[in-house]
């Protein structure tokens, strides 16, 4: 097991020198060739599906488009709900792809903000109540296959407005998002895409709340159209 | 040590917009504000009852008010968590002839 891992940081690791040196052939040259813009619709109705075409294949090309949707959960001011994201994915190096993301969470919930004792505000919402709008950028980095699967992980960074109406609190939010997911290519251009998300982060929040932390989970499925 | 910090929490980390929270008005509570006065200092969300069963956990109902959900408890430090103005006393029990209960009430 330990074996299979080191060979494959190796192999991460050489992608990545061959990335960002175009003169030095890595030892996935071919497949980093047919990953080049309007290459992979070709590769793979021409060629038999070894492990190097099903590798170009399951990638997101030069450019691919999404849209996933799946559900979120928050908790105090987090906001949770049905969360609906849309991707654009750009390709980086072998490996890696820009992935910026527009999303929004919808939430319900009743008013659960409230002053203690102390008359510090103190909101107590459910794990899918509020709502938000946010915009990410990140990295996602795609894995060796694994059978029809391509595995990666994704990292990214964003602002979010975040609201809960019916406490009329709303704040400003910048938020970390740590994911992994899988894509399964289903034609030529097209990809499913599942994923699940850790967020995590800080917001600064209105009606005497002042910064808060954030913090949910999220889990998304969707598909992915394949540009160039 | 641990003894002595759960218990500091107790009754105080029970405030919720159902009960026990600040107001001003019913807008800030899930059902009525007791607004600020020297019964309520600084305004006491509570539940509007009948019977101490439709009141959250300890708590009574008390025949102030037309029926209100108020703090149990045993003496004026157990009320401290309410803040200044707030004591231990005596009131009658809502639906309970002749019945008594120690709850938080103001000055």
């Amino acid at each position: 097991m330990s074996r299979r891992l080191i060979a494959l940081l190796v192999m991460a690791t050489s992608r990545l020198a061959s990335a960002d040196d175009p003169s030095v052939p890595g030892p996935e040259a071919a497949a980093s060739t047919t990953s080049a813009p309007g290459a992979t619709a070709a590769s793979t109705s021409a060629a038999p599906a070894d492990a190097d075409v099903a590798d170009v294949a399951a990638d997101p090309g030069d450019q691919s488009v999404g849209a996933s949707m799946g559900v979120a959960t928050g908790g105090r001011v987090t906001p949770g709900g049905v969360r609906i994201t849309g991707h654009y994915l750009y390709q980086l190096s072998s490996q890696d792809w820009f992935d910026g993301t527009a999303s929004f969470t919808f939430g319900g919930g009743d008013a659960a903000c409230f002053r203690d004792r102390m008359d510090v505000v103190v909101c107590q919402h459910g794990i899918a109540d509020g709502g938000a709008i946010e915009l990410a950028a990140g990295v996602r980095r795609l894995f060796a296959p694994k059978g029809a699967f391509r595995p990666f992980a994704r990292a990214a960074i964003g602002i979010s407005y975040v609201r809960f109406g019916d406490d009329d609190v709303s704040g400003l939010a910048i938020p970390l998002h740590l994911g992994a997911g899988v894509r399964a290519r289903v034609s030529p251009v097209v990809a499913l895409v599942g994923m699940g998300e850790l967020m995590i982060g800080v917001g600064k929040f209105g009606r005497g709340l002042g910064t808060e932390p954030q913090l949910g989970l999220a889990v998304t499925a969707g598909a992915e159209f394949q540009l160039k | 040590m641990m003894v002595v910090a759960l218990a500091g929490c107790g009754a105080g980390s029970d405030v919720s917009r159902t009960l026990g929270a600040i107001c001003e008005t019913s807008a800030d509570c899930d059902g009525r504000c007791l607004p600020p006065s020297t019964d309520y200092p600084a305004g006491f969300c509570t539940v509007v009852c009948n019977a101490s069963s439709e009141c959250p956990d300890a708590a009574t109902c008390v025949d102030d008010e037309g029926g209100a959900c108020l703090f149990d408890c045993v003496d004026d430090a157990s009320c401290a968590f309410l803040g200044t103005g707030w004591r231990c006393k005596e009131r009658d029990v809502r639906g309970v002839a002749g019945g008594k209960a120690m709850v938080c009430h103001g000055d």
